[in-house]
């Protein structure tokens, strides 16, 4: 198997989040933190943030509609998750966060329902995006060869 | 791990003992590998109380708690004040939310730093700075407080430097000279008897509940405005220094102050506008004209101390929680639980349980403070049950705080707060305590009289010089601050005080700067201006002093410019705590009592009010400039601006100061002098 070209592969992928907005610098920043200790880190932070935000969004979908125009609750809701977003670097993600809270600063329900279908769609692509990077890092060779992907 | 000023230098950041609060658990796992990759020793918590319950259970197992501002659970802020007020640790913030409001709110607080999310690498790297200063700080507090006067004349500069920017020249001019002369007062066994050398450490004081009872006791039965020298040979326990009480002391006035401001209406920036209209109004009376007038009129301090006591007097309701919040901290203080939480807003909610009555006695009538007089007559001082007074968890023991706080001076403080533990790092964790009683929910009823007890740093001097009357109420319950949690600047007011302890909710930024200037807080006026930082008397002036800043935010600083309320006491600076005897307040020591007790001219209108500044003050932890912890407990947060606000070192105008505004004649003990 040609790791090598895997991991090229990897890094293009990884490149191509970066550079499409997906991800941003702290992603990077959390690779870092990637070592022999925690060979896995960054995978097991991405997946504990998919479940996490994904549990989010679900309290948040049933507060809409729980709680109508209770812009102070769901605005605390969306600020939990900007916060995650913004510490793995999810960023196309965060910046629908953002828009949600604006729209919850305005009174606009409307924009708000759209601001979370499209934080929805935004962490699907991620995941599905992720899931296939790390995939592809490990078959690109074993975890020293994932430890620090060529970016 | 080997302290900071053991440790090498090269070797101290390794090891550190860092403890993460996050409801994040992406966030928690992030920072956690950052920090175990600086090499620190990491601990996640997705808890506040639990990670309250931990640090409680070992205070020294932990340096530095890097908390998250929203939480389920309790408000990062409250978490903020109660951990400057028990344990006295930096504690930095964290958040998505970068909004300066929020984060003003958090330094005043008391938090060290504030970061906002993404944490990045580079800014943990750092964090150990603040371990080290605050033990720099907390030393230099204990030598400071220790030898106040020699401090005070010889360094002028220093202490120009702390009141300089919160008050006027005016008022500083006078405040310091107060000071001074305090200081001269002050027994010379003030000055560090065997305190060890700054630079060494000094074993840290755990202020356990039974302790802290003790000093809330002897704190009671020697006024608010005693000085530590007498409480620590009331207290007569071994291995406790004067600069442990003092520190302890002045945290304690802190948190009075920022409980008065509490009730004060310092409502925090979540505060509905209903709620701090309320407050403002509280029992009908216009704290920002009893701040602008340096008097707290009887009725205000009434309403207070009945809004402490849970009961709903007037409007002057901390926004959303405190009443609950009050209930609950009443309710927590009854928990037999040595659950060190000084209740400092406890003993306010308290009144119902406790034993003292002290609060609860006093028919909520308005106008009056009754518990306070009512007091007295409990004896929750020292005669009083031992146990009650020890039972930090008692409400009781935090209502005696409060009442205590508001009886006259003499009136046992000590009783409510159940003493500390001493650590050994002998450090009275004057903020801390303050950081503990404005979180209503797990201040027991030692919680409260840990308000009480505000730092010792704070040292006698009458720190809270607004705190007059009101401020005894305050100071001990900082159950507004609960309430907030983190709005009420409780904490400290900004950090210390009245904008300290954190927990608070007020509203305004600068929770602890709004009170002083903004004249929103007529407690805060408390010395604020005076200087928030930890100086005790000036104490507010905090920021960069360690232990007066640490939480009491405020209070202290009242001092000095009660002086001039006190009129011929040159100490009078009080938290606020005292009160005159003949003031409405009664209660509260915001009596013209000179610092230590002393009651000065009967009500003087000044006076008054400024007790409640200054236990605003106090309460609101000053931001950690650096030095000691911020009092701004708030916890811390600190109404006072001055103290806590960050800027209140440098810029003369502290709200402190400037709040005042009023007549320099005036000690200005609530900082009213300031611009209000």
């Amino acid at each position: 198997m040609d790791y090598s070209n895997l991991r090229r592969q990897a890094a293009s992928m990884k490149r191509g989040l970066f550079d499409q907005g997906y991800l941003d610098e702290q992603f990077r920043q959390v690779e870092d933190l990637q070592d022999e200790a925690s060979p896995n880190f960054v995978e097991e932070v991405v997946v504990l943030f998919f479940k996490d935000s994904a549990k989010l969004m679900s309290n948040l979908e049933q507060a809409l509609e729980k709680y109508p125009r209770d812009f102070n609750r769901w605005d605390a809701y969306m600020q939990q998750l900007k916060g995650s977003c913004s510490s793995i670097g999810a960023s196309r993600m965060k910046i629908e966060c953002l828009s949600f809270r604006d729209n919850c600063g305005q009174g606009n329900v409307e924009g708000c329902m759209g601001s979370l279908q499209k934080l929805k769609r935004e962490h699907a692509l991620l995941r599905q995006k992720l899931e296939s990077y790390f995939q592809l890092l490990r078959q690109a060779g074993p975890a020293g060869a994932a430890t620090r992907p060529v970016m | 791990m080997a302290p900071p000023e053991e440790a090498g230098g090269g070797e101290f950041p390794v090891g550190m003992k860092v403890l993460v609060v996050d409801d994040d658990p992406t966030c928690l796992a992030v920072l956690k590998q950052m920090l175990v990759q600086c090499r620190y020793d990491a601990t996640t918590c997705s808890q506040s109380t639990r990670a309250l319950s931990m640090l409680r259970e070992n205070r020294r197992g932990f340096d530095v708690i890097i908390s998250d501002v929203h939480m389920p659970d309790m408000d990062g802020f409250r978490l903020l004040e109660l951990v400057g007020l028990e344990m006295d640790l930096p504690v930095i913030m964290m958040s998505a939310d970068s909004r300066t409001d929020i984060v003003m709110k958090g330094i005043k607080h008391g938090a060290c730093d504030y970061l906002i999310k993404p944490v990045r690498m580079e800014e943990l790297k750092n964090i150990w700075q603040h371990v080290v200063r605050k033990k720099f700080s907390g030393n230099k507090e204990h030598e400071h407080s220790g030898s106040l006067d020699d401090t005070d004349r010889n360094r002028p500069a220093n202490n120009d430097n702390e009141y300089a920017s919160s008050i006027n020249d005016g008022a500083d001019d006078s405040w310091k000279s107060q000071k001074k002369k305090r200081d001269k007062e002050e027994d010379d066994s003030e000055l560090e008897s065997g305190d060890p050398s700054n630079s060494s450490k000094k074993p840290r004081v755990v202020w356990s509940v039974e302790l802290h009872q003790q000093f809330v006791n002897a704190v009671n039965h020697l006024g608010i405005d005693t000085v530590p020298k007498k409480i620590l040979e009331l207290m007569n326990v071994p291995g406790l220094t004067r600069e442990n009480v003092a520190s302890h002391l002045q945290k304690f006035r802190l948190y009075l102050k920022r409980i008065a401001q509490h009730h004060a209406g310092i409502t925090n920036p979540y505060c509905t506008p209903a709620s701090s209209a309320q407050v403002a109004s509280l029992g009908g009376l216009d704290f920002q004209a009893l701040a602008a007038s340096g008097q707290i009129p009887p009725q205000a301090l009434a309403a207070l101390q009945d809004e402490l006591l849970g009961r709903t007097t007037t409007s002057m309701v901390l926004p959303g929680r405190d009443q609950s919040s009050l209930r609950l901290a009443a309710v927590k203080g009854n928990k037999p639980q040595g659950e060190r939480e000084i209740a400092f807003g406890q003993p306010i909610f308290k009144c119902q349980n406790n034993s003292y009555g002290a609060f609860p006695q006093s028919s909520p009538t308005v106008g009056r403070l009754p518990s306070f007089s009512a007091w007295p007559n409990n004896k929750l001082g020292m005669a009083d049950s031992t146990s009650t007074l020890g039972n930090v968890n008692n409400s009781q023991n935090s209502n005696i705080v409060l009442h205590e706080l508001q009886q006259q001076p003499d009136t046992m403080l000590s009783g409510t707060l159940h003493a500390l533990d001493v650590k050994p790092s002998g450090i009275a964790m004057p903020s801390q305590s303050l950081n503990t009683f404005p979180a209503s929910e797990g201040l027991s009823p030692n919680q409260s009289g840990f308000l009480t007890t505000i730092p010792p740093s704070m040292k006698p001097e009458p720190a809270l010089p607004n705190s007059q009357q009101s401020n005894n109420l305050l100071g001990g319950i900082d159950l507004i601050n609960q309430a907030s949690t983190s709005q009420p600047f409780s904490n400290s007011h900004g950090g210390n005080l009245p904008g300290l302890m954190n927990h608070n909710s007020n509203v305004m930024p600068s929770q602890g700067i709004s009170n002083f200037q903004t004249g929103n807080i007529p407690y805060l006026v408390n010395n604020s201006s005076i200087g928030v930082g930890s100086k005790p008397p000036g104490v507010l002036k905090t920021e960069s002093t360690d232990s007066l800043n640490q939480s009491f935010g405020y209070i202290c600083g009242s001092s000095p410019m009660d002086s001039g309320l006190l009129s011929s006491q040159p100490r009078n600076a009080q938290f606020g705590f005292l009160q005159s005897p003949n003031d409405v307040t009664g209660g509260w020591s915001l009596q013209n009592v000179d610092n230590y007790r002393n009651t000065i001219g009967p009500s003087h209108p000044v006076s008054s009010s400024s007790s409640f500044q200054s236990s605003n003050v106090a309460l609101g932890k000053l931001p950690d400039q650096g030095r000691g912890k911020n009092l701004g407990f708030v916890g811390k947060g600190t109404c006072i601006p001055n103290r806590f606000a960050v800027d209140e070192v440098e810029s003369p105008t502290n709200s402190l100061s400037h709040s005042i505004g009023s007549s320099g004649d005036i000690p200005d003990i609530f900082g009213f002098s300031g611009q209000m």
